[in-house]
């Protein structure tokens, strides 16, 4: 009993893997194998025709997928473009700038439209403050950032904080033009949502 | 002891002196010369500070200059002694490490003496009396190389008596204890001479660029044994020594939130400490070690808090101000008050306050002008005076001030210099400063005004000096054997 059903399963297993190799054979170009098998190539003429329209299919398929992710990358390039845009800030302040204010109403607009992105705000200060008064003030610069972006209704949970006081410049000098860089806040995505990471 | 400091004032070089706004009544170099003569003359050195109206600014016009009274340093001769064969290079190194001890210590004055001067003998007062040195330190190396002893002889020269004679027992050279076991024996001498103990038998803990990021360094007081603690690969900042000097709290951003951790003094893995949510920065110990003082951000704000580190819980608020930040705490020797910065009045101060009281009272000087920026104090062990840098033309300089706001007076001229931390001994103080060019860590004795380069590394800043290390366990935490490179 048991020797009978070993034996059929053997059979059928076989079937199986007959059946998966026609079925596999479909996307190969359909050249004549190098080596002659006699009991594949009957079906070969069927396939091929199948295959043909397969492959039209497929690449149609894929031009239009190439299309939708091409646009997909560039709506999605925009909007990480438009999110990791810095604002800057006075000396020693925390204040929204008018020109920082431009940039964050920019953010707004895209936030609004991609619920679920999320994304961490750092603060960061020139150099010229003490060490640690700095991350006191980064700290205040972030939440500043935060507070504005959730007065137009967008959820608070969306964005968390962090200050790097003069830790992290973005420039590496000691003028005006590096302060005036260094004194800013960053934005970095944790949660990319519908914009797939 | 007339150890008498006084102010002066004296136009800055590039400023006019008629926009300038004179506060001290000095308007030209005679009158700032002549000053401190009439206040020497006419009044005490208490008084002295108590005619320049303190609280009145730092003036951005005018440099606020100090003048070291050069108070008097007994000489200290230490003459070669001879060694018996193999304990040579000890007594060498002993006699060394001990005269430039004595060295910075500032209480001393290490008089220069000849190889060729004899020693044998009874003691030549009258030698040492006609070379002016008030002591005579004879140091006597015996034992075995494994079991070197250190025999120090302190003589009064000057009432040509024995003053002291003690052994001092020294590992062997290569280990890793055997500087300490010297600093021990230097602070013994200056207590010896001066009833005042050394500090040569302290550390300072400091941040510097590390391969990963900044780090947490250590370096001894006579700047050798510089050696890296931490190894986060992150940013590590504030560094704050346990009253006790086995453990160092600092903040480090290792973990992505910023929050306080702990180290041991001698390295290793650093643990977790206090972690609130929002950022925690700025730790520094109670005077009992039973808590740690830190700032904490709250509504997006920072305010001081307490930890208890005994029960390892119950954080607790102590500073109240809305809409402002309060940070860098540091505690009277008492542990009763604590200073700290805040920018509650639109401006940067240092203000004290009561543990138990909230009200905080203003030691910095208020003046309507942006660029008034005072940071980083540092309560001072012996209590009674607070360092901190304030802004000068816009360049960080070391002030210090009475806790009760009296008495400003302004210690660096030169260069950017910053966040300032005490010596056990409440004299000297170690600063952050750019004066040579590079960034460095500094010493100045604010008695005499001697200042001398302890550091220099990419980017060494926020030191904080330890309190005296002199129980046994600080003996083995030395470097390891062969990293004690002069890090000068």
């Amino acid at each position: 009993m048991a020797s009978t059903w070993k034996k059929s399963a053997g059979w059928l297993g076989t079937l199986v893997l007959a059946v998966t190799m026609v079925a596999c054979g479909g996307t190969p170009p359909p050249e004549p194998a190098p080596e002659p098998e006699p009991e594949p190539q009957v079906e070969e003429q069927a396939v091929d025709e199948a295959a043909e329209r397969a492959r039209l299919e497929e690449e149609a398929r894929r031009r239009r997928e190439d299309e939708e992710q091409r646009r997909r990358e560039a709506e999605r390039n925009r909007v990480l473009s438009i999110i990791a845009e810095r604002v800057h800030f006075d000396f020693d302040k925390s204040d929204i700038r008018p020109d920082a204010e431009e940039v964050l109403q920019r953010k707004v607009v895209v936030l609004r439209e991609y619920a679920g992105v999320s994304f961490r705000i750092e603060g960061h200060c020139d150099e010229r403050g003490s060490n640690e008064y700095n991350l006191a003030l980064g700290q205040r610069r972030a939440e500043a950032v935060r507070r504005y972006l959730v007065s137009y209704g967008l959820d608070a949970s969306r964005f968390t904080t962090i200050s790097y006081g003069e830790e992290r410049p973005a420039m590496r000098a000691s003028n005006e033009d590096a302060w005036a860089q260094n004194r800013r806040a960053e934005f970095n995505v944790t949660r990319y949502g519908q914009l797939g990471n | 002891m007339a150890s008498t400091v006084v102010l002066i004032l004296f136009d800055s070089p590039n400023m006019s002196p008629t926009n300038g706004q004179m506060h001290y009544g000095a308007r030209n170099p005679l009158t700032a010369i002549a000053m401190p003569a009439i206040v020497l003359a006419f009044l005490g050195p208490a008084t002295a500070a108590a005619q320049v109206p303190v609280r009145d600014s730092i003036p951005t016009d005018v440099r606020v200059g100090i003048l070291y009274q050069p108070s008097f340093r007994p000489g200290i001769v230490m003459p070669l002694v001879p060694a018996p064969q193999g304990l040579r290079e000890v007594a060498d190194s002993a006699r060394r490490i001990i005269l430039r001890d004595l060295d910075y210590s500032d209480r001393l004055q290490v008089m220069p003496v000849g190889e060729d001067v004899p020693i044998e003998g009874p003691i030549n007062y009258g030698l040492w009396d006609e070379l002016e040195a008030v002591w005579l330190l004879v140091g006597a190396v015996e034992g075995t190389p494994d079991q070197p002893v250190l025999r120090l002889s302190l003589h009064d020269v000057v009432f040509r008596l024995l003053q002291e004679v003690r052994a001092f027992e020294l590992p062997p050279l290569a280990h890793p204890g055997f500087r300490h076991a010297l600093h021990t024996a230097a602070d013994a001498v200056v207590r010896w001479a001066t009833s005042s103990a050394g500090i040569a038998t302290t550390r300072i803990a400091y941040v510097a660029e590390g391969p990963g990021g900044s780090e947490i360094y250590v370096v001894d007081s006579d700047g050798f044994g510089a050696r890296r603690l931490s190894s986060d690969s992150s940013i590590a900042l504030s560094p704050a020594w346990s009253p006790t000097g086995d453990r160092i709290a600092f903040m480090s951003y290792k973990n992505g939130d910023p929050a306080i951790y702990e180290i041991d003094a001698d390295g290793g893995r650093s643990v977790l400490s206090v972690d609130l949510p929002g950022m925690d920065l700025t730790p520094t110990y109670t005077p009992d070690g039973t808590r740690l003082g830190f700032a904490a951000t709250i509504d997006g704000r920072t305010e001081v808090y307490t930890y208890d580190l005994v029960r390892n819980c119950c954080p607790e608020r102590a500073t109240f101000a809305r809409y402002a930040n309060s940070l860098s705490p540091t505690f009277a020797p008492d542990g009763r008050r604590f200073a700290f910065n805040s920018d509650r009045l639109g401006q940067l101060h240092v203000f004290v306050q009561g543990m138990n009281n909230g009200s905080a009272e203003l030691i910095t000087p208020y003046i309507y002008d942006r660029s008034v920026h005072n940071a980083g104090p540092d309560w001072s062990p012996t209590g009674d005076r607070i360092a901190f840098h304030g802004w000068v033309g816009g360049e960080p300089q070391i002030f210090t001030v009475a806790p009760d706001g009296r008495g400003l007076r302004q210690l660096t001229q030169r260069g950017r210099n910053e966040d300032p931390s005490w010596a056990p001994d409440g004299r000297h103080i170690i600063f952050a400063s750019t004066r040579d060019g590079a960034t460095g860590l500094w010493v100045l004795d604010v008695v005499s005004g001697r200042i001398r380069r302890l550091v220099s590394a990419a980017g060494a800043r926020l030191p904080d000096w330890s309190g005296r290390l002199d129980s046994a366990s600080q003996l083995t935490s030395g470097a390891a054997v062969g990293s004690e490179s002069n890090n000068r």
